[in-house]
């Protein structure tokens, strides 16, 4: 049983780094973007083609994947600040447009990468010891070791001006920063993300298909903001550190939906209520912890 | 005196793998990746061949069915779910629940069958077709069907029919296959193909359309999202003036011919696989199990709003019409 927890974790961390990238976009930078749905899977086709097609390394793709990622998220920002599209408009376009390129990259729907090696058998082969902890820890190092670099980044001199971008453009534009240039750089850097996020999945699953970004953005979002509701703090680690947890929670509920679900009696088709479910409890207990803590203080 | 108490010591023994056997009911996952007339009809029919070979649901065998819901990543998580119960058996229906089983299933030897997948060596199920002995733990039946039989059959109408137009979804593997596999097989057969393409249901109206005054007939390939807004497609081709056949018989009301093999057929197919490796044979024994599918189903009403009779030689070969808006199968009085 433990085993299933294990792989919980496993996966809210690998759709965690996905997870930074959504949270970059809609909380640092306050642009609802929605290119992720598309570049989860570009970033999951160039790492499926590179492995399957090119023989290249496991490892060396996930960087490769992130490149990919940023140049779909720069045309997004290219499309806003450039061509004055509106943010959602240009998000959808991109995210449109992708999957055509995506279908181009792959040259069919589906790429299997059950007999290449991937990154994670590599790590299970060669992290025998550990036993089944061996992806938890790969997968756990990766994602904590991007966080920690992320939150670095926004702390440097850029990073600052990123966030202040998100926080009071106009301030920001008189203190001679060029808001158009940063906003296009958070949006390549989301997307890099989550591009890594499915080059990550696309190895632990076996496989890579056209339709596996299909709502990223939305298991991103509510990592983003269970996180938030959970962890209220405005300092950059913590907020990072939210985020991953909402991710953990999503997975979990998912996975309790469907270990436990049917021995209440429901069926196959109630999995995504009873998902959202958990989710709404998860969200609630903290809540109503604090309106009786609160009373109390009022008394 | 020993050998009695031996016979008894076995008997008894014997009696308890009995009661062992049938106290505890076989464990059978069945995933899907989303729910759809045509999966939905296989998850039945396999669990309806079970039940007929005599699998009580809930004595002697215990269901644990799911569906991603069109996730990813619940795809991995209902594998790994399996997985960590230890179930007998999973039953994978569609390409990514069964290429996510056999990455969760990866050493284990517990045996994975697959459904409704149309090419399992393409994706990389099973090692080769016809060779089982290289495919592990992996065997299924292939929902594959013939396209070019299919042309023909379309050719067979008139002789005026030269360009068959095919709407699809490039984003489905399996209708992306058949509709590659039309195009190569279209010279042979001596016709041309031009495509129409919809990336979502929304665009299926539009795609069908398109074709209207460009082609001399409609196919369509067993495409889930096609399939979603097939009523678009018979209307412009009965717009055209033009036939149209549909690769799945159960949307025979919507199209003007059928041919192939209803899902909840393939679901039987897969059930009969599934009984076999629970006989005893051996994953790596069972080759990739081909859908039979040489039905031809003929609606008239269809083909009387645009005109059209139907051969003798093919009204010979019809298991079914539809005619004043009911099914006539061959043999019914």
């Amino acid at each position: 049983m433990a085993l299933l927890w294990i792989h919980a974790v496993e996966q809210g961390f690998a759709y965690g780094i996905a997870a930074l990238g959504v949270f970059l976009t809609y909380r640092v930078l306050k642009f609802p973007d929605l290119t992720v749905d598309g570049s989860f899977v570009t970033g999951a086709a160039i790492a499926s083609v590179l492995l399957v097609r090119h023989g290249f390394d496991p490892f060396a793709v996930m960087p490769i994947a992130f490149v990919a990622g940023g140049i779909a998220g720069s045309i997004t920002g290219l499309l806003n600040t450039r061509l004055g599209i509106t943010n959602l408009l240009a998000g959808v376009l991109t995210m449109i447009m992708l999957y055509s390129i995506n279908l181009r990259i792959m040259g069919r729907p589906n790429l299997s990468l059950l007999r290449v090696p991937t990154a994670t058998r590599v790590i299970d082969a060669a992290w025998l010891p550990l036993g089944p902890l061996a992806i938890l820890a790969f997968v756990t190092l990766l994602t904590l070791g991007i966080k920690l670099l992320l939150d670095g980044f926004l702390r440097t001199e850029i990073g600052f001006a990123l966030r202040a971008t998100g926080d009071s453009e106009s301030m920001i534009t008189a203190q001679g920063v060029n808001t158009k240039r940063m906003k296009i750089l958070g949006l390549a850097l989301s997307n890099g993300l989550v591009a890594l996020s499915g080059a990550l999945v696309a190895q632990y699953s076996g496989f890579a298909d056209v339709g596996m970004g299909l709502g990223t953005i939305v298991t991103g979002l509510a990592a983003v903001i269970i996180g938030g509701t959970l962890v209220r703090s405005s300092r950059v680690g913590w907020m990072t550190s939210s985020v991953l947890l909402g991710s953990l929670v999503y997975r979990v509920a998912v996975i309790l939906a469907l270990r436990y679900g049917y021995v209440v009696g429901f069926q196959a088709s109630d999995l995504k209520l009873i998902t959202s479910l958990l989710v709404i409890l998860a969200l609630v207990v903290p809540y109503a912890r604090e309106r009786r803590m609160r009373k109390v203080s009022a008394c | 005196m020993k050998q009695i108490t031996t016979a008894v010591i076995l008997a008894a023994l014997i009696a308890a793998i009995g009661l062992v056997a049938t106290s505890e009911p076989l464990r059978i996952g069945i995933c899907k990746i989303i729910e759809h007339p045509a999966l939905d009809a296989v998850e039945q029919g396999v669990i309806d061949t079970l039940t007929a070979a005599g699998y009580v649901n809930g004595v002697d065998v215990e269901y644990l069915i799911a569906s991603a819901q069109g996730d990813f990543a619940t795809a991995i998580s209902i594998a790994q779910n399996y997985r960590a119960q230890d179930v007998d058996l999973v039953v994978a229906i569609a390409t990514p629940t069964a290429q996510a089983a056999v990455e969760v299933f990866r050493g284990a030897d517990t045996p994975i069958i697959y459904a409704a997948i149309t090419d399992p060596v393409g994706a990389q199920l099973v090692a080769s077709a016809t060779d089982p002995s290289g495919n592990g733990n992996v065997t299924g039946v292939s929902d594959m069907i013939p396209v070019s039989a299919h042309l023909r059959l379309l050719m067979d109408l008139s002789p005026d029919i030269a360009t068959i137009g095919i709407v699809y979804n490039p984003g489905e593997a399996n209708s992306a296959l058949l509709t590659e596999m039309a195009l190569a097989a279209a010279p042979s057969v001596g016709v041309k193909i031009v495509t129409a393409t919809a990336d979502s249901t929304a665009d299926v109206p539009l795609a069908a359309q398109s074709l209207v005054g460009r082609v001399d007939a409609f196919y369509v390939t067993t495409d889930n999202t096609v399939v979603s807004a097939i009523d678009s497609v018979l209307a412009a081709s009965e717009e055209a003036g033009v036939p149209f056949l549909m690769a799945d018989p159960t949307s025979l009301a919507q199209a003007t011919l059928a041919a192939g093999f209803d899902y909840y057929e393939h679901g039987l197919t897969v059930g009969k696989v599934v009984l076999e490796v629970l006989s005893g044979v051996g994953t790596d024994e069972i080759p990739v199990t081909y859908q039979q599918s040489a039905e031809v189903h003929l609606n008239l009403d269809a083909a009387a709003r645009i005109g059209l009779v139907f051969p003798a030689a093919v009204i010979d070969q019809a298991a079914g019409i539809l005619y004043g808006g009911t099914v006539w199968k061959r043999g019914t009085p």
